[in-house]
């Protein structure tokens, strides 16, 4: 129990130091974002001071010391305001950081997690069958695919099932002619286009887990709890995923925590390729629109969730491996 | 009908990137009912193979090549694989060596033996938890270790619960392999005692799997020696003991000694009497320190230098939070004289360590001050203990891991020198050659090309003791250097380290358990015990007449062959 509670101190406190972190690092940058604007503007001719003053109010130019101002942003994170993004001017950060944020979680999480589970479960059947086919096909083809740059096999994929065969849609979370909400035809058709996204991720995600699982489990299948639990002639089973793939999995849980915390940054790339308005498309756009309030509050989530996945992954040791609660 | 037969058995190990090696070669044997039979040979014989080929844990590459193996009369390798599980229950049980890591890190000692009965079912659901406690008294350990996780556990307790959950098998022969061979000497010789007691009230057939002839011929009542995968004796371990047949057990048997004997004798060292030691001034005087056979002149350098620690307390911070702080050294004190040879004993905890570390700058004192020559080594930073590491140089325990896998023999030895003397690349190379002359690894240029994994591990040892000289030192610190050496090397490397204290005047300070190894090669010893002294002076006088409990016990654990048969 101290371990979690231990964990849990550790998380606020680097919670903080980010928000924190989140707040200093663009007031250390010279210039404020009413200053580019108005040299934009000054670029055809003398800015009257009536638009600077526009301008300024509209970008609201921050009034009171560093302190006051820390205080009022500390207050605007907890209440989830984070001001109104200036390239879907007048939607706020928060609405559309909300609506990209479920599919992003739900698409990449969930597909994380799949191929987390389904390449250590594969793993564990290729190192217990060591030397087989079925150690040669998956161990094989997971290092072919992982090979590939995800983008590109999204392109294939998109090329042959997308547009030659079109048994999936191309682009976009859901069609124009569906209602978002818990209803059957949305919900079929969000699946149907997570499909395609789905599957690239899985596919070259997938190779890692599996080669990850299948060598440490060989290493502990050499270990000598395992000799001995079969000299004390423990079912195959019990030996295979209580003693050998019990203690292989460990080492891999880093690499899964690593994963998580990359879901809500790491998946721009794909979100760009099949156009789907997650939180990665929606952080290209800020960029390129230079729309510093929406950047802001997506560079503070990416850095949270890595936070989160932190701590989901230290609490997962802490169960899983009772040498890390001492 | 003998319980266990064994017809011409033999066990090959079929790797597919090398040539196959022949590791039991025709191997006949039958094991009695109730018998306690000893099986010793050194590392390589196949002791262990044969053992995992009784047990049918063999794996490949290893493969039983010819022969049959009877264990009740049925046909081992014959057995259907669930036929062999549940041949596992009540039939063959087996103690692995290095039993500290036998149990599962993740599963609790409870939860182990929960998994021997689910897999059995021949103890009734409502009566596993009380059996499981029942058996963990019976090797001497509390109930209360069934909560625990084996990493919360020592590695005497550990061996225990593996013991104990070879017994909830209900076997009727259990092979041991090795089962005390990484315990600490004490923790080691009440282990033994718990096999002998267990054997004895249980009633199993044991096979006593061992590279230490004393430890088995102290235990068993009949002893087969292995050699180079063939068995070379047979017979009752009084007999053995009284009149070897082969030379090879002869050969073994010639390296055991009572360290409180008057005079000890080890093939290739000379005896140490009570008559050589007298006091600290036998030791070399500076004038007697021989230059020749590769050393050079120390230029510029004080010709000597006496180790003098003083008042020296080290005290370690929890371990854990709420727990108390450890005191490893509890004001020590001790000077080695230079050229002299002193013996730092103690078991695993004792503090023999600490003080190894506290002498070669590695860790700082609590408390005293650490002096070599008139330098202090505790207040030492940076440059100075570079300087320092040129004066002390530390053989390691372990050479299998001493050594950087790699680099070969020439590069390891070529660093040290050319860091330490400042010679150039060529003269490097004949000082190189000088000191594996030195060391007896010859030829040497056919040494100096070689990797730490074409060495033997006696050679390894040597290329370490070689690469501590090549700073050409005036203190050298042992630590435990030749006891994971077989026992048939040991000798060699201990006579080249009393060779160098007498040759070239490097005084030694050898840390060991090994009480005997410290009686043929140290003149002075000082016997640590939870971190403070118990007792010192020259080494023949303490272990002939020794004072102190702790010592006593110490040498009450060294195996004695002479007992031999008297068990059981």
């Amino acid at each position: 129990m101290r371990y979690f509670l231990s964990r849990l101190g550790l998380f606020a406190l680097t919670a903080w130091a980010a928000i924190t972190l989140n707040f200093l690092l663009p007031r250390l940058m010279p210039g404020s974002p009413a200053d580019a604007a108005i040299a934009r503007l000054a670029q055809n001719g003398p800015v009257d001071p009536a638009t600077r003053a526009a301008i300024e109010a509209q970008l609201g130019v921050p009034t009171g010391g560093l302190l006051a101002q820390y205080w009022d942003y500390l207050g605007n994170v907890l209440t989830l305001d984070f001001g109104v993004s200036y390239t879907f001017f007048p939607a706020s950060v928060a609405s559309l950081v909300g609506s990209a944020l479920p599919f992003t979680l739900v698409l990449v999480g969930l597909v994380t997690v799949a191929a987390f589970v389904i390449g250590t479960l594969i793993g564990v059947l290729a190192a217990w069958r060591r030397g087989s086919a079925l150690d040669a096909l998956p161990t094989l083809s997971g290092s072919f695919l992982a090979a590939f740059p995800y983008f590109w096999t999204a392109l294939l994929l998109l090329f042959f099932l997308g547009y030659t065969f079109q048994l999936f849609p191309t682009s976009g979370a859901y069609s124009p002619y569906t209602t978002p909400g818990l209803n059957g035809p949305f919900l079929a058709d969000a699946v149907a286009h997570a499909v395609l996204p789905a599957v690239t991720i899985l596919l070259t995600s997938l190779g890692g887990w599996i080669l990850g699982m299948r060598n440490a489990m060989i290493g502990t299948l050499g270990d000598d709890y395992v000799t001995f639990a079969e000299a004390n002639g423990l079912r195959s089973r019990t030996v295979a995923l209580r003693y050998a793939a019990r203690n292989a999995i460990l080492p891999n849980l880093t690499g899964f925590g690593l994963a998580l915390g990359g879901v809500v940054g790491g998946s721009l790339l794909v979100e760009r390729v099949f156009a789907y308005p997650g939180v990665g498309y929606l952080l290209f756009n800020a960029v390129t629109n230079q729309d510093f309030p929406l950047m802001q509050a997506l560079f503070l989530m990416i850095t949270l969730s890595v936070l989160v996945a932190n701590f989901v992954v230290d609490t997962l040791y802490g169960i899983l491996d009772p040498r890390t609660r001492r | 009908m003998s319980l266990l037969e064994v017809q011409d058995l033999s066990v090959v190990y079929e790797p597919s990137d090398a040539a196959p090696t022949h590791a039991v070669r025709d191997v006949s044997l039958t094991l009695e009912r109730g018998e306690f039979v000893g099986l010793v040979g050194e590392s390589g014989s196949g002791k262990s193979t044969l053992g995992f080929a009784l047990t049918r844990l063999s794996k490949p590459p290893a493969r039983i090549s010819s022969g049959r193996i009877l264990f009740d009369g049925r046909d081992v390798a014959a057995l259907e694989d669930e036929q062999l599980r549940a041949q596992r229950r009540g039939g063959f049980a087996m103690v692995l060596q290095s039993g500290m890591n036998a149990l599962n890190p993740v599963r609790t000692v409870g939860n182990h033996f929960r998994d021997v009965f689910a897999a059995h079912g021949h103890v009734p659901r409502e009566r596993r938890d009380a059996r499981a406690r029942e058996l963990v008294e019976k090797v001497e350990l509390s109930s209360t270790v069934l909560g625990r996780y084996p990493g919360e556990l020592s590695g005497g307790m550990r061996q225990r619960v593996s013991i104990a959950l070879a017994l909830a098998l209900e076997p009727q022969l259990m092979v041991f392999d090795e089962p005390t061979t990484a315990l600490d000497v004490l923790v080691q010789h009440a282990v033994m005692r718990t096999i002998r007691e267990l054997q004895a009230s249980e009633g199993f057939t044991a096979l006593l799997i061992s590279h230490d002839l004393g430890v088995v011929l102290e235990s068993t009542s009949r002893v087969m020696v292995m050699h180079q995968g063939v068995v070379v004796e047979d017979g009752a371990s009084r007999d053995v003991l009284r009149d070897p047949q082969d030379d090879y057990t002869k050969m073994l048997l010639s390296h055991y000694a009572d360290p409180r004997a008057e005079v000890v004798e080890l093939p290739g060292l000379a005896a140490r009497g009570g008559q050589l030691v007298t006091s600290a001034s036998t030791a070399p005087s500076p004038g007697r320190r021989a230059h020749g056979s590769g050393s050079a002149p120390r230029v510029g350098r004080a010709a000597s230098a006496a180790v003098v620690v003083d008042g020296v307390s080290k005290v370690y911070p929890p371990p854990r939070r709420g727990a108390a702080t450890v005191t490893a050294l509890d004001d020590v004190s001790m000077r080695l004289e230079p050229g002299q040879s002193m013996a730092l004993v103690g078991a695993s905890g004792s503090g023999k360590s600490t003080l190894a570390q506290l002498i070669t700058g590695v860790v700082r004192p609590t408390s005293g001050t650490v002096s070599v020559g008139d330098v202090r080594v505790d207040a030492l930073r940076g440059r100075g203990l570079r300087a320092l590491r040129r004066d002390v140089q530390m053989v390691f325990q372990d050479p299998y891991a001493a050594l950087n896998p790699l680099h070969t023999v020439e590069y390891t030895l070529t660093r040290p020198v050319v860091n330490y003397t400042g010679r150039s690349r060529r003269e490097a190379r004949a000082r190189v050659l000088e000191l594996l002359e030195t060391v007896g690894l010859t030829p040497v240029e056919q040494f100096a090309a070689k990797l730490p994994h074409q060495l033997s591990g006696g050679q390894r040892q040597r290329v370490v003791i070689a690469r501590a000289l090549a700073s050409d030192p005036q203190i050298i610190v042992a630590d435990e250097p030749v006891s994971m050496l077989d026992v048939s090397l040991r000798a060699g490397v201990l006579a080249l380290l009393e060779g160098l204290r007498a040759e070239h005047g490097v005084s030694m300070l050898y840390i060991t358990h090994d009480l005997l190894s410290a009686r043929v090669v140290t003149d002075q010893i000082m016997v640590l015990h939870d971190g403070r002294v118990v007792e010192r002076g020259e080494t023949s006088q303490v272990l002939r007449f020794p004072q102190d409990p702790y010592t006593i016990e110490l040498l009450d654990a060294v195996p004695q062959p002479s007992r031999a048969g008297g068990a059981a």
